[in-house]
């Protein structure tokens, strides 16, 4: 998964623009694929695939913000960039009210589209790297019995070992062994590390 | 003998029937103002004469029978029950009446009080009220509006053929029936009732108008436009209304086929205003540009690097003259819609041209809450222009004009509503001059300068193109689309079309 290369999609019905678009990036060294439409996109779409969204606003069928909105729905975390035209200002403040990454109006200069292009993509790269961080997390969380679930919580509000103990009735020598299981089996070299990664799966 | 006491004679005078108060005898003892009228006597010469003299002789002799049976204790044949019976008039001449006899109470000797209806009388003023009344009826049916007369409560109490017909009911069905409930249609019944409930207060004769759907029993709704009066009685309070309908169905769906009409040719062309067809053209000549670009932008790319791979740029290259001669041909396009190419000129009646727009803006009016108002000049010598051209720059200037009103205003804005004028004039030289108006809020020094320049333009969703193609076609025409002032307040766009020579022919 995490070999596959970043990807610019350029959704246009534009057929002169899109092709352009695709050269463009694949001339700045950026993979990139076209589709005609935004429902022959979605119909494609693979979510574990990185990258960014080159979307424009005015489509026939499916619009741009329809289109937003669906990837909303599907909760799919892939940065937009909307293009617009003369004129749309008014939908591409609409776009960013409801999570675009950014717009581009035409026209537009290759640097500024590629500026925004790597943006888009290292915003993609680092949610993709905090949800692979947070999902090992989980796993190791997943790992641990109900007793050390309990004393990792107790542990993580800041309770000291004599404490625990106490809360759940059991000698504090018992209590040590759990807490180094728990240690452990979240691979955390220190208390603040173990906090670090609890608060980082509670966002 | 007792006479009658003053009481009882002054009820008398008043009375609208003849009566005759007598004795046991026949005697006459009381003679009021409506017996004097029925029969030529005069009081004072009636009294104390015998009733016999106002009879016919065949009642004369029967007439003593009857009283005197009566008193002896018989049957009263004709007590309290009245018969139609022939009297005698002074002149001689004979007519008939109604005749009711009663028994004074509680006189002794004996009183009658006899009542005489005049029936021919009755008879002739029914006959006459009744032909009347047929009259009426035959002008209220021939009327080819609906006429529907109501009383203060609203029911119905008169209804002409014309108001059945469009209802599809039986007269009986409208008649004496609440006419809102019964035959307006269900939402427009608040409409109505305030209307008329406004009319039943505001104490004036001038009439209401409103408009409103009917209920018909036999097909669909029918839209009504109605004129509806107060009818007072002599002291002016409203006793009822009349409404006077005309059915404007055919009309307004007309109207609406000529909307839709409009509609569709926006929709399929987008050429019905300018403002449309150049957003149009802009975006579309967008498209190739960008393309254009990102070619370019690609080629500086992949020439930059070490080893230049050539088909793929010799490919962008290509496709970079490809999209610059779609451009091109965006630009053919406008060019031909803005300079004549391909378009027939004719000789026209200018007029005729702006009262065809005129119908297919009322509609935009409408939506504007405002009015089209035409000022035309008669008699105008004919103008040598492509007609459909020159409607398009008209509805371009009539769309802005109403736009212009409306922004930041809510209507009716100073009491005035939005108004935008089309005038044709004949000028000094005998050309034909143009002109749309508006009472909006005219233009500020410095856009005077620039509203005729691609892209300016000062709304929110304008394209900057609609004037600019509208002053090329009218330059195509060898005239000029130029701005002034209205007087009293507003803009004013205007053209001057040479008259055409009728010699040059």
């Amino acid at each position: 998964m995490k070999d596959l290369p970043p990807t610019v999609f350029v959704v246009d019905d534009d057929d002169a623009v899109r092709d352009s678009l695709k050269m463009l990036l694949k001339a700045a060294g950026i993979a990139a694929l076209g589709s005609s439409s935004a429902q022959e996109f979605l119909s494609v779409y693979d979510p574990a695939q990185p990258g960014c969204l080159l979307l424009d606003v005015r489509m026939p069928g499916m619009s741009g913000l329809e289109m937003q909105h669906e990837l909303n729905v599907r909760g799919a975390m892939i940065p937009v960039i909307f293009i617009t035209g003369h004129g749309d200002i008014p939908m591409a403040v609409e776009a960013m009210q409801h999570g675009a990454f950014d717009f581009l109006q035409k026209p537009f200069g290759d640097q500024d589209l590629l500026d925004r292009v790597q943006k888009a993509l290292a915003r993609d790269a680092d949610t993709r790297s905090r949800m692979r961080h947070t999902d090992r997390i989980r796993e190791r969380l997943s790992s641990l019995s109900p007793r050390e679930r309990e004393v990792l919580t107790l542990v993580t509000q800041g309770k000291a070992n004599k404490m625990v103990a106490g809360d759940l009735g059991v000698s504090q020598r018992t209590v040590e062994i759990h807490r180094a299981h728990v240690m452990q089996k979240m691979e955390a070299n220190s208390l603040a590390e173990l906090v670090r990664m609890m608060m980082s799966i509670a966002q | 003998m007792s006479t009658p006491s003053s009481d009882v004679l002054a009820l008398l005078e008043v009375t609208f029937d003849a009566v005759v108060i007598m004795d046991g005898r026949g005697r006459i003892l009381a003679f009021n103002r409506s017996a004097e009228e029925m029969f030529g006597y005069r009081a004072h010469d009636a009294v104390g004469r015998n009733v016999a003299m106002l009879m016919t002789a065949m009642d004369r002799a029967s007439h003593d029978e009857h009283v005197k049976r009566y008193l002896e204790g018989g049957e009263p044949r004709i007590l309290g029950k009245g018969r139609d019976v022939r009297v005698r008039h002074r002149d001689g001449s004979e007519f008939s009446v109604f005749l009711s006899v009663g028994r004074i109470p509680n006189t002794e000797p004996a009183q009658f009080v006899g009542y005489l209806h005049d029936t021919t009388l009755r008879r002739k003023a029914l006959a006459t009220l009744e032909a009347e009344r047929q009259l009426n009826r035959l002008y209220l049916d021939l009327a080819q509006v609906m006429l529907v007369a109501t009383n203060r409560s609203g029911v119905v109490q008169l209804v002409n053929q014309r108001a059945i017909r469009v209802l599809g009911r039986a007269e009986d069905e409208i008649l004496d029936h609440p006419w809102v409930d019964r035959c307006v249609s269900p939402q427009d019944r608040p409409l109505a009732r305030a209307v008329y409930r406004a009319l039943l207060v505001s104490g004036t004769d001038d009439p209401h108008s409103c408009e409103y759907h009917v209920h018909s029993a036999v097909g669909e709704d029918r839209f009504i436009t109605w004129r509806c009066v107060a009818l007072r009685d002599g002291d002016g309070m409203a006793t009822g209304m009349l409404l006077s309908g005309e059915d404007i169905t055919d009309q307004r769906r007309a109207e609406s086929e000529a909307h839709k009409a409009l509609e569709r040719m926006n929709s399929v062309s987008r050429l019905a205003t300018m403002g449309e067809m150049a957003a149009g053209i802009s975006h579309e000549l967008n498209q190739p540009l960008a393309a254009i670009a990102n070619y370019a932008q690609a080629c500086v790319r992949l020439l930059r690097r070490p080893s230049a791979d050539l088909p793929e740029i010799s490919d962008a290259l290509e496709q970079i003259s490809g999209q610059a001669l779609r451009a091109g041909e965006i630009i053919r396009r406008i060019r031909s819609l803005a300079r004549n190419e391909d378009v027939r000129r004719e000789r026209q009646d200018i007029n005729e041209l702006i009262r065809e727009v005129h119908n297919l803006l009322a509609s935009d009016a409408r939506v504007h809450d405002g009015r089209l108002a035409l000022d035309l000049a008669e008699s105008l010598p004919r103008v040598t222009i492509d007609g459909v051209q020159i409607q398009q720059v008209l509805m371009n200037l009539v769309h802005n004009a109403f736009e212009a009103q409306s922004v930041g205003n809510s209507p009716p804005h100073d009491g005035i509503p939005f108004e935008v004028r089309i005038a044709t004039r004949l000028t000094a030289q005998g050309d034909v001059e143009i002109s749309v108006s508006d009472l909006g809020p005219g233009l500020p020094g410095d856009a005077e300068q620039k509203i005729f320049e691609p892209f300016f333009t000062t709304k929110a969703t304008g394209t900057g193109l609609g004037l600019a193609i509208s002053r090329s076609i009218i330059k195509a025409h060898d005239a000029r689309l130029a701005y002034r002032a209205n007087e009293p307040r507003g803009a004013c766009f205007f053209f001057v079309l040479p008259a055409h020579l009728e010699a040059s022919r």
